[in-house]
């Protein structure tokens, strides 16, 4: 079936020929819908036809560019079976009130079908303070689950852990203490800790970055979370210990090309600290992974998913010859958008979900998939938005084929042209960063922050303008909306019920072991030593979150509160 | 009294710090003539209270999305009270569900903005309140 010379007349007369010949004639009566087409977040032109002649423009070449699945640069895909072997692991966040609370909703969760679970923790607990700090009046409890000491551990892990695959604990400038508090919890209730897959964010660059739930300068942060990489390197190789959330980065506005490239220029950081410490390139890469965010821009986003795994090998064996495998293949957890949520009609955001799962789906690369819920901008998830959330991730994968052949839409013009525009894009900001001194300069120095802050007003102009458009919310708006959906209610109580947990175990237990332990913990911050050693013998004598938090605080002090806006 | 700009004390209070809304609304209402303080992130309502005091601002604005928006408020409130702030106008955006809005506005709270909020409606009611 050779294709009529028409066509090879029109692509080798470029699109020029095509548009004066075809499209303009086509549009001349009543003109384009729009008057600007653009991607969503790069805000990119987008030509009505994409030909073999974008792709030649841009230096694209299938052999060097694409390869296979499994094979470099995993363009592909970095699994050879891609979901033909295993699905992902279907996942959502959840965390809330005192331990016995969250656990019993995990359960539920894992009832509804989700095999995997991504642990929040409530401010208090990121921001290392006890329950019972004054700062913290309002929030134990609420935005995740309250946790102090090892004993709310113990409880939180009380459900049908053996039925995931993966369990992700997000506790980030703390994460030494979580860890052992994790470990401790763990082998107490007599669990086999090979069986069990852990993966902690331990992502603070991101959280120095957009989130804010830091506490100690970022050499001290970078030099904590490399404790925690490094020790799971050294004692437990099948966990995940560094999940850097680009998908926070997308969620403060950034564009696929600031997400790839703040999240790479990071995990350079960490990597660049695991070296100088005596570890391989190949030995420290695989700890590495990645959560990204999935908007609406259907395109956008699989040229997002496919540039992801192209960039990560292209770096890690150019700018640090690693040659292994397991190396050069990006891990990577995918997430819908939970900017995508709209607080107007929420129902509709089943439908944004279906579609930005679509995209996770096809766009492939991910061992686990995560879905925020259609009440996401209402409060945390009711039970009947976590069913929802579960038959989603089951209607993609087992009603649409879009998971039954690999990276589906590669050859496509349009896609090709996307993926290696947005991977060139990266390279050129990924410099720019390095000339700033990496991750850290140009966190210090608030670029992150202010890069951000001009999408977050820009992407607000476009809602107003109604250049982009946002159904219920600006686009068929409900006149007088009431809300037709059931909320979670949060229950107030559950501070004071914490905070008696609290004191009943700092009732029983030996305070001056606990004095001595908080000591060994402050020597071991003052010196070079890794810090999770100390961390396991101390959450194991009750000392209490906010306790070792505290330790820390006394030696590496706290960093600056406005570090998120130094532009305001 | 419209000469004047209008003095807006942006706040964020307790541990949240989501600060894309209120990055947007200080560059918005900048941009339209507004003068914009910034308190700073993880405040108490106490500091706040005493920053709007110092700054004599004619609004205070909370941006709280954690959920801990009735305990923060109910403080901050009590707190402008015993200041004679009472006259100040408050608003508060963020996530705050519809049944919370009645029992802000009890507190004391003059007006509430959720997500989609249209920054000229936001500007405007800031208009008519303070010269009001």
């Amino acid at each position: 079936m050779g294709r009529s010379r028409n066509v090879e007349a029109l692509e080798s007369g470029g699109e020029t020929l095509w548009r004066a010949q075809y499209y303009e004639p086509a549009i001349a009566d009543s003109g384009e819908r729009k008057t600007r087409f653009q991607t969503q977040s790069l805000r990119w032109d987008i030509k009505p036809l994409y030909t073999q002649a974008d792709l030649d423009a841009i230096g694209f070449d299938p052999e060097k560019d694409l390869g296979l699945p499994g094979t470099y640069p995993y363009t592909r895909e970095t699994r050879a079976a891609g979901y033909r072997g295993d699905l992902w692991a279907m996942t959502q966040v959840s965390g809330f009130g005192c331990a016995e609370d969250s656990a019993k909703r995990w359960a539920y969760m894992v009832e509804q079908g989700l095999d995997s679970i991504i642990v929040e923790y409530d401010l208090p607990t990121t921001n290392g303070y006890d329950s019972d700090n004054p700062l913290c009046r309002g929030e134990v409890g609420r935005a995740g689950m309250a946790l102090d000491t090892l004993q709310d551990m113990e409880d939180a892990l009380d459900f049908p852990l053996e039925k995931l695959k993966n369990l992700t604990s997000v506790c980030n400038a703390p994460q030494p203490v979580n860890l052992a508090m994790l470990i401790k919890a763990l082998q107490r209730k007599g669990k086999n800790l090979d069986e069990i897959r852990l993966m902690m964010p331990n992502t603070i660059l991101v959280e120095y970055t957009c989130v804010g739930r830091y506490i100690y300068p970022p050499k001290h942060g970078l030099r904590l979370a490399c404790d925690v990489i490094e020790y799971c390197m050294q004692h437990h190789k099948n966990w995940m210990p560094l999940n850097i959330v680009g998908a926070q980065i997308y969620a403060a506005r950034g564009n696929p090309v600031q997400e790839i490239a703040y999240s790479f220029a990071m995990a350079r950081a960490y990597i660049d600290e695991l070296l100088s410490r005596g570890h391989d390139i190949n030995e420290v890469a695989p700890m590495v992974s990645f959560i990204t965010g999935i908007d609406m821009d259907f395109f956008e986003a699989i040229g997002k998913l496919r540039a992801y795994r192209k960039v990560w090998a292209r770096l890690m064996k150019e700018a640090y010859g690693a040659s292994a495998e397991e190396a050069l293949k990006l891990r990577l957890m995918s997430s819908p958008g939970t900017m995508s949520m709209a607080l107007q009609q929420p129902l509709n955001n089943i439908a944004r979900l279906g579609i930005e799962m679509l995209a996770c789906a096809i766009g492939g690369g991910a061992h686990t998939i995560n879905t925020p819920l259609y009440d996401e901008a209402h409060a945390l998830p009711s039970e009947d938005a976590i069913t929802i959330g579960a038959n989603i991730h089951h209607i993609v994968a087992q009603e649409t084929g879009v998971a039954d052949t690999i990276d589906p839409l590669a050859g496509s013009y349009y896609v090709e042209y996307m993926t290696k525009r947005i991977e060139d894009a990266v390279f050129a900001e990924l410099e720019k960063i390095e000339a700033m001194g990496g991750a850290l300069g140009a966190l210090e120095a608030g670029y992150f922050q202010s890069e951000l802050a001009e999408e977050q007003i820009a992407m607000n102009r476009d809602f107003h303008s109604g250049e982009r458009k946002f159904v219920g919310v600006n686009y068929l708006v409900k006149k007088d909306e009431q809300r037709e959906i059931e909320i979670f209610r949060h229950d107030e109580a559950a501070e004071a019920r914490q905070i008696e947990r609290l004191n009943r175990i700092k009732g029983q237990r030996d305070n001056a072991a606990v004095e001595r332990v908080l000591e060994k913990v402050r020597e071991a911050a003052r010196g070079t030593t890794n810090m999770v050693e100390p961390m396991l013998e101390a959450v194991a004598l009750y000392a209490t979150h906010g306790e070792l938090c505290d330790a820390m605080r006394d030696v590496f002090g706290e960093y600056d509160p406005n570090a998120l806006t130094p532009m305001l | 009294m419209m000469d004047q700009p209008i003095r807006v004390l942006l706040a964020k209070i307790g541990l949240d710090t989501h600060t894309i809304g209120i990055t947007v609304l200080a560059k918005e209402l900048r941009d339209r003539g507004f003068e914009v303080i910034f308190s700073g992130l993880k405040q108490t309502p106490e500091k706040v209270a005493n920053a709007a005091l110092q700054e004599d601002v004619d609004v205070i604005g909370v941006s709280c999305l954690s959920g801990g928006h009735m305990t923060h408020l109910k403080v901050l409130a009590e707190k402008m009270r015993e200041m004679g702030l009472d006259d100040r106008i408050l608003i508060v955006g963020g996530v705050v569900p519809e049944e919370d809005v009645e029992p802000l506005k009890a507190l004391g709270v003059d007006q509430v903005f959720t997500m989609g909020a249209n920054i000229d409606d936001i500007a405007r009611y800031l208009h008519g309140a303070v010269s009001a």
